[in-house]
């Protein structure tokens, strides 16, 4: 970026949203909330979305809706399905299906956000219920509590092997789990020394894993006096775990990553800029759901500068463009795609999670998301609505090429389209005037450089 | 020279001359694009390191057979390779008998091996043992990324695909970077753009306009995607005049050698290749499953260079094969051979030291039923980093300071 934000006020920018003339309230800025906070709207929720105002909005999608008790039933239908196989990869198609049909994509989305962030691959867990047991416990607290959340986490069968605390004995404690706890998942590098790192690594000695559940075994713990972070006790685990919640850089070390993921990759924030997000989260006890509130309703967030500043990672490029045109495919094919993508769901390539940003671009990626595409467009089992493209444009009274271009465009991207642009992919549309040619502007689309921001 | 829309041929431009710094003291003076390949030309050796996994513990012995050691057939009764089959290296070993391609690689001063290389205290586990190769780092200590991984982060890299995997498994921890994102593509096919051509047309168009500068995401996207259907397209011609009689093994490995000579040959970036052949885990019924193995993995690495001789690029490659650990001097009951420890690496290319490198170690002299290592495998990688790709100091690379096996011709 040739600009950095050093010119944002930091007061103004979490401020809530006002519209005004220069930043009014409208289809595409709803666009943008619903693509960031979930996976795209489709026409019909943006039509409801300009009807009411943007806090409204906002509440809506950080609050469960009514619906979501049937949906995570059937869906826990499927899932049984899935584990019954024992295949990790049934399990992934499982959640892209849920991300695409499930009425509380942003509980989806942070789902998504806590399995990068808490990063496990089934390479080494190998294990789809374990994988299915983190994955609930990321959705049960999606938006809740964090601290609850990192002792979930630290008992978590699935984390315990992919860190290796089955090694964590007395006499030999493997520090891996504790060091990844503070660098990765709660403080950050250079926010913690290394005899702090070993300390913990004997708080949590004889945290073992037995048939598949947790289990403390105190004969392997040490109960010996630790010395963590300058204070020395007789620490347990869970005590250690509330010592690390505590230290001073639990709140912005999480504000700045979910700025990364909600608001836009780069450049880096200042801490300045996070303050007032970072402050709130402290006092609010680490609660999620505020925060996120404050972040997804705020001036800057609905800016001209954030729109468009993240590069798609794979699921935003595949599930956005289904969601908003109500769009059904082979779940399966779609997240096996997504894999070749560089976004495997349940395989992050390690602890550290996807890196997301420009990362996700190169040749290769490129060319397999214009692929991926192809594909799902030419696969039998893709329908929009039920039905054909050309079907859906009609009912929304979208058949004329000029018209279904800029339906799709605002669907689809957050940034314009050139008018040349526009007019190269009417024309196309234009062509025949038939399916074949409405599929084929939505390829192109879906393969321009603007879709692959958002 | 991606947002330059002329096609300029790095190599070419390395050639004229006018790379490095003569140019670079023109800054300001210069177009852009020139000055970003001359920028890449002082930064980068021109060399391609390929390497070549052998997964599963390839069997040392019974590639390069001891044929004149009689403890040899006193503990292989079943599987030794007879005196009068293998294809001789010099008076103590020979090439099994399915290695007719490494021979003549061998013959034609292109091939190199080095015996008994291994590292301390071996691990017996695949996993384990694949990891320790790929990252230098045991389990005890953190190890989140991997050799190359670590090398690419160290040098400037071309924006452009730096290194790529080749194969349809995990991709392997010797890539994994903190910093550089490696692709992994299982195909020749992915690699190319599955349109028609009027709709490729059409995209190209649309990409190369509105190529208004800034340094902004979408702007980067943009000129990601112009080099992407650029180097499809490149590799669509290459593909369409290929001579596909090239001697290659129609298999995976085949294919994807042959893929990475056509990237080659289509001037691409990427300095690393990395794929994999699986198989060598041979506890059972291992003469013809081996022989296969070996004879495929001759012939496809013979095929390679003959290809990229045929180029002009054989000169900037060197291809690299290990395996995670060799195996078990004692041969089982079942014809077939368990997890060992030290083993020989191979390394092909004109860039080599042709013969064997290193002494066959002791089969008096065991670790518990396992050949002693002599070369740590460190060793190897730092020849490959310092005197291959020209890593002033491969120590940061390895963790520790390793002397670098002189199994390299010395860089010009």
């Amino acid at each position: 970026m040739s600009h950095d934000w050093n010119s944002i006020d930091p007061q103004w920018a979490w401020s809530p949203y006002e519209p005004d003339a220069r930043c009014p309230w409208n289809r595409a800025r709803a666009a943008h909330l619903f693509r960031r906070a979930g996976f795209g709207a489709d026409s019909q929720q943006l039509d409801q979305a300009v009807h009411q105002s943007p806090q409204q909005v906002v509440d809506q999608l950080i609050e469960p809706p009514a619906d979501i008790t049937a949906f995570d039933q059937s869906s826990g239908d499927l899932v049984a399905f899935a584990l019954a196989t024992g295949d990790v990869h049934r399990l992934a198609a499982w959640w892209m299906h849920r991300m695409l049909r499930s009425p509380f994509p942003l509980q989806e989305k942070m789902t998504l956000f806590w399995h990068g962030h808490f990063a496990t691959s089934a390479e080494k867990v190998a294990d789809a219920e374990l994988m299915y047991r983190q994955n609930q416990l990321f959705r049960n607290h999606a938006l809740g509590d964090f601290r609850r959340l990192v002792h979930e986490v630290s008992r978590d069968p699935a984390m315990l092997i992919y860190l290796d605390s089955a090694t964590n004995r007395k006499a030999h404690p493997n520090e891996n789990y504790a060091r990844e706890l503070m660098e990765l998942f709660t403080l950050g590098e250079g926010n913690y020394s290394e005899q702090d790192v070993q300390q913990l690594a004997r708080c949590f000695t004889g945290w073992e894993i037995r048939r598949k559940q947790f289990r403390f075994n105190p004969y392997q713990n040490d109960e010996g006096e630790k010395t963590l972070f300058g204070q020395r006790g007789k620490f347990t685990g869970d005590e250690a775990v509330e010592l690390v919640l505590s230290r001073p850089q639990v709140p912005g070390f999480i504000v700045r990553k979910l700025f990364r993921f909600f608001v836009a990759d780069e450049p880096a924030p200042p801490d300045q800029l996070l303050q007032p997000l970072a402050e709130q989260f402290r006092e609010e006890d680490l609660q999620l759901r505020g925060l996120l509130r404050r972040m997804l309703g705020s001036r800057l967030f609905f800016s001209d500068r954030v729109v468009g500043s993240k590069v798609r990672s794979p699921v935003d490029f595949a599930v956005t463009a289904l969601r908003s045109l109500r769009a059904t495919t082979n779940v399966q094919m779609l997240s096996e795609m997504c894999g070749k993508l560089g976004q495997m769901l349940f395989y992050p390539p390690n602890v550290k999670g996807w890196d997301g940003g420009r990362a996700w671009i190169n040749s290769a990626t490129l060319l397999g998301r214009a692929n991926l595409v192809r594909q799902v467009l030419s696969d039998p089992a893709t329908r929009f609505d039920g039905g054909g493209l050309l079907d859906v444009a009609r009912r929304h009274g979208k058949e004329r090429p000029e018209a279904l271009v800029d339906w799709l465009a605002e669907l689809l991207l957050a940034v314009p389209l050139s008018e040349t642009t526009r007019m190269e992919l009417v024309d196309v549309g234009r062509a025949a005037g038939n399916e074949t040619a409405f599929r084929e502007v939505l390829y192109l689309m879906m393969t321009l450089p603007e879709y692959q921001v958002m | 020279m991606i947002r330059s829309g002329i096609a300029v041929s790095r190599r070419d431009f390395l050639r004229s001359g006018l790379a490095g710094s003569a140019l670079l003291a023109l800054n300001g003076q210069v177009p852009a694009f020139l000055r970003q390949a001359a920028a890449d030309a002082a930064n980068r050796s021109d060399h391609i390191l390929v390497v070549l996994q052998l997964s599963g513990g390839n069997d040392g012995l019974n590639t390069v057979v001891p044929y004149r050691d009689p403890l040899y057939y006193a503990h292989r009764p079943e599987l030794g390779i007879p005196a009068g089959d293998v294809l001789k290296i010099n008076d103590e070993v020979g090439f099994h008998a399915a290695m007719r391609g490494a021979a003549e690689l061998l013959e034609a001063g292109k091939l190199a091996i080095v015996q008994g290389v291994g590292y301390p205290q071996p691990n017996r586990s695949h996993f384990e043992s694949m990891d320790i190769w790929h990252t230098c780092f045991r389990k005890t200590q953190p190890r989140r990324d991997g050799w190359l991984g670590r090398y690419l982060e160290r040098v400037p890299q071309p924006s452009e695909l730096p290194a790529l995997h080749i194969g349809d498994e995990q991709q392997p921890l010797a890539l994994a970077s903190q910093e550089v994102r490696v692709p992994s593509v299982a195909s020749f096919e992915e690699f190319r753009l599955q349109a028609e051509p009027a709709v490729r047309r059409k995209l190209e168009a649309l990409v190369a306009r509105n190529a208004e500068q800034n340094d902004g995401l979408l702007d980067f996207v943009r000129s990601s995607t112009q080099a992407a259907l650029r180097a499809s397209q490149q590799l669509a011609d290459i593909a369409k005049s290929r001579n596909t009689a090239g001697g290659y093994p129609r298999t995976p490995l085949g294919e994807r050698l042959a893929t990475i000579a056509q990237l080659i040959g289509a001037d691409l970036p990427t300095r690393i290749y990395y794929l994999a052949l699986d198989g060598f885990d041979t506890h059972a019924q291992q003469p013809a499953a081996h022989a296969a193995l070996l004879e495929q993995w001759s012939m496809a690495v013979k095929a390679f260079f003959d290809e990229l001789e045929q180029q002009g690029n054989a000169a900037r490659v060197l291809l690299f094969s290990f395996s995670e650990f060799g195996r078990r001097v004692q041969e089982n009951a079942s014809q077939g051979t368990d997890h060992g420890a030290a083993a020989p690496v191979f390394l092909a290319g004109p860039g080599v030291r042709p013969g064997v490198h290193g002494a066959l170690p002791s089969l008096e002299d065991l670790d518990d039923g396992d050949l002693k290592f002599h070369t740590d495998f460190r060793r190897v990688y730092a020849a490959l980093l310092e005197d291959w790709l020209g890593l002033a100091d491969s120590a940061p690379v390895l963790a520790g300071k390793y002397d670098p096996v002189p199994v390299l011709k010395k860089a010009t």
